[in-house]
């Protein structure tokens, strides 16, 4: 049965699409044939357990990685074969947070978020850009750290200098790569806001990658799960509270399952190292 | 997968002349790809600002050990080379013997080798951090060529810096020389010069610098690829400047006699209207 929803993707119709998509690296499968459709306004957050593809999955969609078999659509046109000078056209439709921030270090915070402006627009107004800049960093909280180099900052200010950079160019679909990782609740819930601010006043796609259940439960219409490479769940968040499937539960539950329970009870980590001496 | 240690020698060395013939068409893909961005940014105003930081960094900053570089080569000649002259009563030829050598082959490529160190060693560093943290994709995902933006200046600072630091090593070499030849040897200051002046021919300085070019842009584009294709970590990083280095300088060891071999013929061809040149 879930194979026949897979082969029902409508790839003309929806804003981002992929069908069939696989990848693996050297003998490593780490996405499975997976078929997935946005629509347009939509938020879509994608769970999983750490190292299961979801990083590789959100890459595939503005052809960082090429999918080793499958396809790739935005608005309808097949992009995962496109030159890699023809896809860059196509990806300042689109904003990437990625996971570790990857500010340039070289440049200052302004720089940085002046860097895509920069890239696809002659400026001429210097006093206009550095509004924009103080508006974007202002959205994230961040306003004011506008001279700071990337060392001098912490993780989770990286990151937030790092969304506002994503979002500099006032894309129409946002990626985020963990957005809320390695930030106090309560900028999480910046955050938060911030994604679903976005979606209501600009109509903003987003698909946020994450592990942090409480910031899936406000911001998302659609939850997809990602397991052992392939598409476990899709729903509605309350489909997904109530999911059957084990793997599920202790995942949204944070519980460890039975079988790792018992192999970490049975090693007994302090007497092995008694036993060295 | 215990199979796996069974394979065969022919099948390892086979495996390994696979890998290495894919590792030539990738260097050659991106060189080539590098060199006609470079060009194509040589025209191109928007990226003069990072040419121009780029020959700070990897040119004048360079001056001084590459003076001291050429300084020592023409001391050095002179010691060595002045008791073997002095026997034979020519040791007024010594100016001929280190001028020559100097301008010709150890200025270009002891220059070339010092830079593939200090230059060659830097780049790849940088890249190489860049690449791990993702400062790469992140350039890709904002719609920037990566080579545009990062390559091109760099190939273009060496190239075009290389040739003047070949000069100042070559002036430093004469003049390190003559201090030994003539104030320590003691050797007649004006047969120094003389024998000098009629045993080098410009023709023997421009082939020095014009290599320069080639060195430039060989240390340049080998750094920046291993750069792009470094491996993860710390460990990654560091290995990634060794191969560099190490390849600048076969590569600079192969374009030197590759180069000696085309003058040659080149001279050969002009000997006729030698006199016009
Ligand atoms: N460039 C790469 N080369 C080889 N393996 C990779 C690469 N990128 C990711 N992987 C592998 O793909 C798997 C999924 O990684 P990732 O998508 O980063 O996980 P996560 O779901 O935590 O984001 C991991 O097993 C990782 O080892
Ligand atoms: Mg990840």
């Amino acid at each position: 049965m879930q194979k026949d929803k897979d082969t029902n993707i409508d790839t003309s119709n929806s804003l981002l699409a992929i069908k069939g998509l696989s990848k693996s690296f050297g003998d490593n499968l780490v996405l499975d044939n997976i078929s997935l459709a946005f629509e347009k306004g939509k938020t879509t957050v994608i769970i999983g357990q750490s190292g299961c593809g979801k990083t590789v999955l959100i890459k595939h969609l503005i052809g960082l990685l090429r999918p080793s078999d499958g396809s790739v659509y935005f608005k309808g046109e097949r992009i995962d074969d496109l030159s890699e000078h023809k896809l860059q056209k196509i990806r300042t439709n689109f904003g990437f947070l990625f996971q570790g921030g990857a500010l340039f270090d070289s440049l200052s915070v302004y720089e940085n978020i002046i860097f895509p402006i920069q890239q696809h627009h002659k400026i001429k107004n210097y006093e206009k850009l550095e509004e924009i800049v103080k508006t974007k960093l202002t959205m994230v909280g961040m306003d004011g750290y506008q001279g700071y180099n990337p060392a001098e900052l912490s993780g989770g200010q990286k990151k937030r200098v790092a969304l506002a950079r994503a979002i500099a160019l006032s894309p129409e679909i946002i990626l985020y790569d963990e957005p809320t990782t390695g930030l106090d609740p309560i900028r999480s819930d910046v955050i938060n806001e911030l994604i679903l601010k976005l979606q209501k006043t600009l109509n903003i796609t987003s698909i946020v990658v994450t592990h942090d259940m409480k910031s899936a439960y406000k911001i998302a219409d659609r939850i997809i799960m990602l397991h052992n490479g392939r598409v476990v769940v899709d729903g509605r968040p309350e489909e997904i509270k109530n999911h059957s499937y084990p793997v599920v539960q202790q995942f949204i539950n944070g519980q460890i399952s039975e079988k790792d329970l018992k192999t970490i009870q049975l090693s007994s980590i302090g007497e092995e190292v008694a036993k060295l001496q | 997968m215990s199979d796996n240690r069974k394979r065969s020698m022919l099948e390892q060395f086979g495996g390994s002349v696979i890998t290495g013939i894919n590792h030539c068409g990738e260097f050659s893909r991106f060189h080539a790809n590098a060199i006609i961005t470079s060009l194509q940014a040589f025209f191109i105003p928007k990226t003069y600002p990072l040419i121009w930081t780029q020959m700070l960094a990897i040119g004048v900053r360079s001056v001084p050990v590459v003076c001291i570089t050429g300084c020592f080569v023409g001391m050095v000649l002179a010691v060595q080379a002045y008791d073997q002259l002095a026997g034979l009563g020519l040791e007024e030829h010594l100016g001929v013997l280190i001028n020559i050598s100097v301008v010709k082959e150890l200025g270009p490529v002891l220059t070339a080798v010092m830079l593939a160190g200090r230059v060659g060693g830097a780049l790849t560093a940088e890249l190489g951090t860049m690449n791990v943290t993702e400062q790469i994709s992140a350039v890709r995902s904002m719609g920037t060529d990566p080579i545009r933006y990062l390559v091109s200046p760099r190939i273009l600072a060496c190239l075009l810096l290389t040739p003047f630091l070949i000069i100042y090593a070559d002036f430093m070499g004469i003049i390190g020389g003559y201090v030994i030849s003539v104030l320590h040897f003691g050797i007649n200051n004006k047969a120094y010069w003389d024998f000098s002046a009629s045993g080098i021919e410009m023709w023997d300085i421009s082939i020095g610098i014009i290599k320069g070019f080639f060195f430039g842009a060989a240390i340049a584009g080998v750094s920046c690829y291993k750069g792009f294709n470094c491996k993860e970590g710390a460990a990654g990083v560091g290995q990634a400047c060794t191969e560099a280095f190490v390849g600048s300088f076969i590569f600079i060891l192969v374009i030197d006699f590759a180069l000696a071999v085309v003058f040659k013929g080149i001279y050969a061809s002009l000997w006729p209207i030698r006199s016009l040149l």
